[in-house]
Order: C-alpha cells, then structure tokens, then sequence
C-alpha cells in the first residue's frame, strides 16, 4: 500500500508537471522542450531557500515565480523564432540551465548533489508521512488543474488557443501575441516550479541528473500520449505513463534492468502514437 | 604556466574533427530532409559498440570489424528512415514531430545499448594510447593524428562528391527544391533514402574513430550530437561546408575556454555560443535564412 501511496505523489507531481507543459505547448502552440528546466529551476530554488531558513510556503512560492522569471526571459529572446529552431533553443536552454547546475558548485553542490532536504512544514503541520504528503500534493494538484482549466476556458484562454492557430490574424485585429505568449510561458513555468519544490521536498535528494533530457521524454511523452489542449487526456496519461512501468517491478527483473527497460517503454510508447495516433487519447489539435 | 597555445590547438581540432564527421552527417540528412534527425547520435554510439563487439569481443580481424561496423549503422540509419519517419513524412507531419520521434529513437537507441552493455565504460584497446608526439611544449598521440587526417580526408571526399558527382548533385538539387527536383525526374524517395544512408555512414565513421581513441559509454550519443548540431547551427545547416567550419568552431571554444574557465563549463561553452547564434543569428554563419524566423 504504502508503494501505491509512493506512486500517486508522483502521479500527482508530474500531473502539475504535465498540465503546465500543455498549456504552453497544447493550448498556446509554444514548442518548449525547455520545460523540464522550470521544473530543475523550482527544485533548486525550493532547497536552497528553505536550508537558508526562509519558510517553506515563501520558498515554495518563489520557485515558482523563479521559474517564471526564467520563462518570460526565454519568450523575449526567443520570440522572433519557430519551428524547428524554437525547439531548439528551448532544448539548449535547457542544456545551459543543466549545465549551471552541474558547475556552479558552490551554489548548488554540483554533481554531488543536495541530500537532506527538510519536508515541507507550515501553521504548525509538519508533513512528514506520505500519506500526508499525497494529501498535500494532491490538493495542489487539484488546484493547478482548477487554475489552468479555468484559464484555458477563459477569454483570455481563447486568445491564447487563436494566438496558436492563426498568429497574424491575432495580431490584425490588434492583439499582442507576444505578450499572451510571455503571459502563457510564465503560468506554465510557474506551474512547472511549484512542481519541482514538490518533488525535491518529497525526494528529498536532487542532483542535476535528476533534470536531463529522459525527463523531457517523459514529460512530452505525457502530454502528446494524452492529446494537445486536452486537461482530461493529460489526466489520464499520467496515471497511464507513470503507473505502467511501475509493473515492471512485479515483473522478476533485476533493478539495474528497470531504469533503462522504462526509458525504452516512454521512448516506444510515444513512437507509436506519433506514428499510429498523433492527436493521443483526447487530443484536439496537431502538433506543428 | 605560460599560454599553452599549441597543445590547445591540437585538442580542438582532435574533437573538431570529430564533431564533423557528426555534422555533416546531420547537415546533409537536414537539407534533404527538412527536418532535425537527432537518432543521428545513436548511429555514433551504435558503431562504438559494434566495433567493440566485432574487434574486442569476438576477435575478428580489425578491417573486417570496421566493414561490418560501418554495415550495420548504414542498415540503422536506413530502418530508421524506412519505419519511422518515412511514414510520417508520407502523413505530412510537421517537422516538430519528426524532432521529437528522433529524440525518442535517440533515448531508445541509448537505453537499449545500456541494458545489453551496461553502464561501465568500454575500451576497445587497440593501439597503447600514450604513445605521443612532442612538438614544442604540446603532446599528441599517432592516433590522433591519424583521426585528423582520416577526418580531413573524408571532409574533403564529400564536398567532393556533392559537387562533382551526379548523384551528389541530384541530393544537392533535392535539398534545394524537393517538389521541382521531383518534376525534373529524380527518384526523390529514393535520394531521400540515400542521404541517410550516406550520413549514417559518416557517423558511423565518427563512432569508430571515437572507439579508438576514446573510451566509450551507452550515453554519449545525446553528448556528441548535441556538439554536432551545434556546429551545424553555427556553420549554417544547409551548408555542408559550413557545418565542418561549425564543428571546429565549437572545439576550439570548448578547448580554449576550457584555459579561462573551469573544464566543467565545457558543455556550457557550446551551449551558449549556440543559444547566441539562435538568438542572432539563426541561420548560421553560412547559411540561407528560409524557415528560421517567424
């Protein structure tokens, strides 16, 4: 039981994680493959400001905004690019973010890492059980989820799908899209930071390695298993792609196994939808 | 210790030539396909391990190892064509996706070698590595300078081959002009086909030089492809010529930084001098700006 309890944290972390990532990419048509960064960003932030005593809602919070900060940055100097070229300077975005992680080590430890994290505490509850720390990511996640729905159906949710679909035409009648996709990336970096103070608070170890580029698999993996603008298609491909693998275990295969027999699943999973069902489970819209 | 130029010299254009040799591989399969084949890394690191298969493992004669190495990645490189984005070309995916189906080919291709493999690092230990050269204050191995002048010779063969042979001309025309090459009568699948054959060969030559004068390890494919992308990026993707001039740009600022900065940053150098050219100058330094901007 206590396994299960384990797997629905993830669950719920990655949910965030993945929502977020949608509206960017699903709803807005961003093509980050930095997203993984915001998350790696949240973590670090998280860590070092509540070892540095700050309390752990202002620290959990910042990492958001940090993480936020970090998108709006990467909208402004990206935004005359697209295609193609736009995944790429995300994906080497987020190579620099890793590799300031991995080398700034009087700041983060670098390789060695941040052992030792301290559960979150706050008005007196320390949560130190997993079932108490399910209970409090999941009431975040629903949260999230209640934010990012009520956004995506908002008018300001409608300009942000028509800043996807038809750019110029938004812009001719007078929008400014960049400012709704600075507006999109910040929200959904935000998201992507809380998600990161969550996992490094309930792992309580992060390294750098914890941020590479098998977790934007993941991730994407997620999002496009689920479908493009579809909250209710990334709900169920979470559960779908992180409890999956998990019956690996039931499976007698030595642990050294695992890791890489899993990488080899999200990797042939999402091959097969890109090739037999692009749109995912829920999905609306292509990805372009 | 004084400004140790040659030596520095001499390990930028060591892992340029590498970096070249994935390069124009990836240039070449981008301007004839239009889109990012990041698996192109998989083919590196798929050689290394065949090699070290066929040569350590099984004993065979090193010629007949390296034959049947450079085989085998030309067969993956044409499977991976064939099964995957051949079918999604034919759908008219957007390039995006075929970006994100070869990172997944990449990640399947790495996760597959570490579970048959093992994460350990592997030597092919065929020449005693040390064996230098002294000039002035700076060491280089035989080996390496054999790798360079290999590298340089085959540069130099391709951009031959693109420019004066037919069918380098015919893939030169598809790169340029698909549906025109298509009306002229080219078998434009077919060129298709052959560029990835002909760029998995050239990465397959990249993996055994690595193989020889490296160690090698299940993930350093995702490494070097991103040092061979970036020095696309930077010479101008469509440009083979271009993309060689890249690769030795990016060695020579991971090397020589490396003298400023601690060697940790080295990764980060690449990356950023990459982020710069995205940023200001997307198109590369010989490189046409169709398709970059929005």
């Amino acid at each position: 039981m206590s396994y299960w309890i384990h797997i629905l944290i993830l669950v719920g972390i990655y949910l965030i994680l993945a929502v977020s990532l949608n509206l960017a990419l699903g709803y807005t048509g961003l093509l980050n493959l930095g997203h993984v960064a915001f998350f790696g960003l949240g973590a670090y932030t998280s860590v070092l400001l509540t070892d540095a005593g700050v309390h752990f809602i202002v620290a959990f919070l910042a990492a958001g905004l940090v993480a936020s900060l970090f998108g709006l940055g990467l909208v402004l100097i990206t935004r005359k690019l697209k295609g193609d070229y736009l995944a790429l300077a995300t994906l080497s975005f987020h190579f620099v973010i890793y590799s300031l992680l991995l080398n700034w080590v009087s700041l983060t430890r670098g390789p060695l890492g941040i052992a030792g994290i301290a559960k979150p505490s706050f008005f007196g509850f320390s949560i130190t059980s997993n079932t108490a720390y399910l209970f409090f990511v999941s009431s975040i996640a629903l949260i999230t989820i209640v934010i990012i729905y009520k956004i995506v159906s908002s008018p300001f949710g409608r300009l942000l799908q028509a800043t996807r679909d038809d750019e110029l035409g938004l812009r001719v009648l007078g929008k400014n899209t960049t400012k709704l996709k600075a507006k999109a990336m910040m929200l959904s970096a935000f998201f992507a930071g809380i998600a990161g103070s969550l996992f490094a608070h309930y792992i309580t170890y992060i390294e750098p390695n914890s941020f590479t580029l098998t977790e934007i698999i993941l991730v994407l993996t997620i999002v496009i298993v689920g479908g493009l603008a579809s909250i209710k298609g990334t709900l169920a491909a979470t559960f779908i792609i992180i409890a999956i693998p998990e019956l690996l275990r039931f499976v007698a295969i030595p642990s050294a196994i695992v890791g890489p027999s899993r990488q080899i699943l999200y990797a042939l999973i999402l091959l097969m939808i890109l090739l037999y069902r692009p749109r995912g489970l829920f999905g609306r819209i292509d990805l372009t | 210790m004084t400004f140790p130029f040659l030596q520095l010299l001499f390990n930028s254009l060591i892992i340029g030539s590498i970096y070249a040799l994935v390069a124009v591989g990836f240039s070449l399969i981008y301007s004839t396909n239009r889109f990012m084949h990041f698996a192109h890394g998989a083919s590196v690191v798929i050689a290394g391990y065949a090699l070290f298969t066929f040569f350590h493992l099984l004993h065979l004669h090193l010629i007949i190892s390296i034959l049947l190495t450079l085989a085998i990645t030309m067969s993956i490189g044409y499977l991976m064509h064939l099964c995957i984005y051949k079918p999604l070309q034919q759908r008219k995916s957007s390039t995006v996706i075929l970006l994100i189906s070869s990172i997944a080919l990449l990640i399947l291709a790495e996760n597959l070698i570490l579970l048959f493999y093992g994460a350990d690092v592997k030597s092919i230990g065929l020449i005693p590595p040390r064996t230098g050269i002294s000039i002035g204050d700076a060491n280089i191995t035989v080996l390496q300078i054999f790798l360079i002048v290999i590298s340089v010779i085959l540069l130099i063969f391709l951009y031959l081959f693109l420019r004066h042979t037919r069918l380098g001309r015919n893939l030169r025309a598809v790169a340029d002009n698909k549906e025109l090459a298509a009306i002229m009568g080219l078998n434009t699948s077919r060129l298709l086909a052959f560029s990835f054959v002909i760029g998995s060969l050239l990465a397959g030559i990249a993996g055994i030089l690595i193989g020889l004068e490296q160690n090698l390890n299940p993930m350093m494919g995702t490494s070097l492809m991103i040092k061979g992308f970036s020095g696309a990026v930077i010479g101008g993707i469509f440009s083979v010529p271009g993309s060689i001039l890249g690769s030795y740009i990016v060695g020579g600022a991971e090397n020589f930084g490396t003298w400023y900065l601690p060697s940790g940053y080295k990764d980060a150098i690449t990356f950023t001098l990459l982020f710069l050219f995205l940023l200001f100058k997307p198109a590369g330094l010989f490189g046409m700006e169709k398709g970059v901007k929005a």
